[in-house]
């Protein structure tokens, strides 16, 4: 059963229309890699997937229902909401150079957490009105002690996601502390901290030395089950992760299949002048 | 002597303080809030906003505290309006909040837009990201440019004089009508102690903000 639906996606910048109608869906689980030159689009898919951008027609479904419609204009609180449903690990890692790795990991969920406090406390407040004042106290320790549970849950799986991408011991390393490879691990384990429906990797070691992109295709490649769209020059990868390959060409998909179908059996002419290319660089 | 005059000049160093610090605790938010105008994607306030910014930067801070002082009274005849130390400060607050308004907006542009994008993926309010993300890096790269500033407003203090508000300069230029003129040298001393406490500061939140590197 498809699981996440992309219907008729369009985008134009000023005078380039960098998307011209694209279509696709994915099952639960799927990794779907796109491949394609730059400038074909690659990357303003996964933003406006992402909701960074705004396409001017298209629509998302996501689990069966309606996610986002580009001719609808929602609130900000209501794209936040949608936002979460997508993760989204950045070509330049983007980690926040303030914090460490740990709390670059946890601190949304804590921000999260918090606003469920709000949430929690307003309820209370509610629920004790019309009660005497002396309950105003306990409400308010009640709350806080839901708060200090929520956050310390938010800490404890930064250090459990950590863990699984390799960095268990670096929690307390700053982003400049660490290497590129080891920057890209801990933005990962951010982009899974909120635990989000599909995630989405723009060139995720595009920006790394060679010598680094192992790790991080590893961690990738560990985290398979989940639903992932994965923007990739990395063709060995791709062909060996992938459940689905897009080809894209000039805004356009050219071209669609396994990974069998796709390196193995390309159709299309640009794609095999693609892959080529591709081919050539690596030797 | 000597102690007489450091007494008579420590007094009117007082007011000398008293402007700077006024200045900079009402200066610093408004210039935020200036920041941000100047900024909006709203045109006609940013215009405003800006056109504002470039009449205070662009005349000099001597002419805008005699304009608020007697501006009132000359222009519109409201009297009763002869509170000169407010002058000083009004005027002051203003200029320096423009000046501070460009420090703010340059070390906002200068975030790299992937930071704000990486907040947002991650379902963060802009109050959030700001607060959270953007503002202590923001703090941390205005630091250089923020420590010549609040420098020069030590010592553009001594403007309040041509309002006869009486600050550390006045007090000296008091005594060469008596014949002494080292009093008026002496201020200096004034000013280089305050200004060296002043760098030693910065250069310490410099250190402390040191491990944010980008």
């Amino acid at each position: 059963m498809e699981y996440l639906r992309v219907e008729g996606f369009r985008k134009k910048f000023s005078q380039t229309e960098v998307l011209q109608g694209v279509d696709f869906s994915l099952q639960k689980g799927e990794i779907l890699v796109i491949i394609g030159a730059s400038g074909s689009g690659k990357t303003t898919l996964l933003r406006c997937l992402n909701f960074l951008e705004t396409p001017d027609e298209g629509k998302i479904y996501l689990g069966g229902e309606l996610l986002s419609d580009a001719s609808v204009r929602y609130s900000d609180r209501e794209l936040r909401q949608k936002r979460l449903k997508f993760g989204l690990v950045f070509q330049n890692f983007n980690l926040f150079p303030n914090y460490n790795a740990r709390r670059n990991v946890s601190l949304a969920c804590e921000l999260l957490a918090k606003a469920r406090v709000r949430a929690k406390k307003r309820e209370l407040r509610a629920a004790e009105k019309g009660l005497a004042k002396w309950n105003f106290g306990k409400i308010l320790r009640e709350a806080k002690a839901f708060q200090r549970e929520e956050i310390a849950k938010s800490r404890q799986r930064a250090e459990e996601l950590l863990g699984e991408v390799g960095l268990g011991d670096r929690g307390d390393a700053y982003p400049y502390e660490l290497s590129g490879g080891q920057q890209q691990r801990v933005a990962i384990a951010r982009a899974l901290a909120l635990d989000p429906e599909v995630l989405c990797f723009d060139e995720p070691t595009s920006a790394l030395d060679p010598e680094l992109t192992g790790e991080v295709l590893r961690v990738i490649r560990g985290l398979k089950g989940r639903t992932m769209i994965i923007v990739t020059h990395e063709m060995a990868f791709a062909r060996e992760v992938a459940d689905r390959v897009i080809f894209m060409a000039d805004g356009k998909i050219e071209e669609m299949g396994s990974g069998e179908e796709v390196f193995g059996r390309p159709k299309s002419e640009k794609l095999k002048a693609f892959l080529k290319r591709t081919e050539e660089h690596e030797w | 002597m000597f102690w007489n005059v450091t007494l008579e000049l420590l007094k009117g160093f007082g007011a000398t303080c008293y402007i700077f610090l006024l200045t900079l605790v009402l200066a610093l938010p408004l210039g935020l809030v200036i920041a941000f105008g100047s900024m909006s994607r709203f045109k006609p306030l940013s215009a405003a906003v800006r056109t504002v910014v470039w009449v205070i930067r662009g005349t000099p801070l001597m002419l805008q505290v005699i304009a608020i002082f007697y501006g009132p009274y000359l222009l519109f005849g409201i009297t009763g309006f002869n509170d000169r130390l407010l002058a000083v400060i009004v005027a002051f607050v203003i200029n320096y909040a423009c000046y501070f308004s460009e420090i703010y907006r340059g070390g906002i542009q200068s975030v790299p837009r992937g930071q704000y994008e990486a907040g947002q993926v991650l379902g963060m309010t802009k109050a959030q990201i700001f607060f959270r993300i953007t503002l202590v890096q923001v703090v941390k790269r205005i630091l250089p440019p923020m420590s010549n500033e609040v420098i020069t407003l030590v010592k553009d203090t001594s403007l309040a004089r041509v309002i006869s508000v009486v600050e550390i300069i006045l007090v000296a230029e008091e005594f060469t009508r008596k014949g002494l003129i080292w009093p008026l040298f002496y201020t200096g001393a004034f000013y280089l102690i305050f200004v060296g406490a002043l760098t030693l500061l910065f250069r310490f939140a410099e250190k402390k903000t040191a491990y944010i590197k980008v």
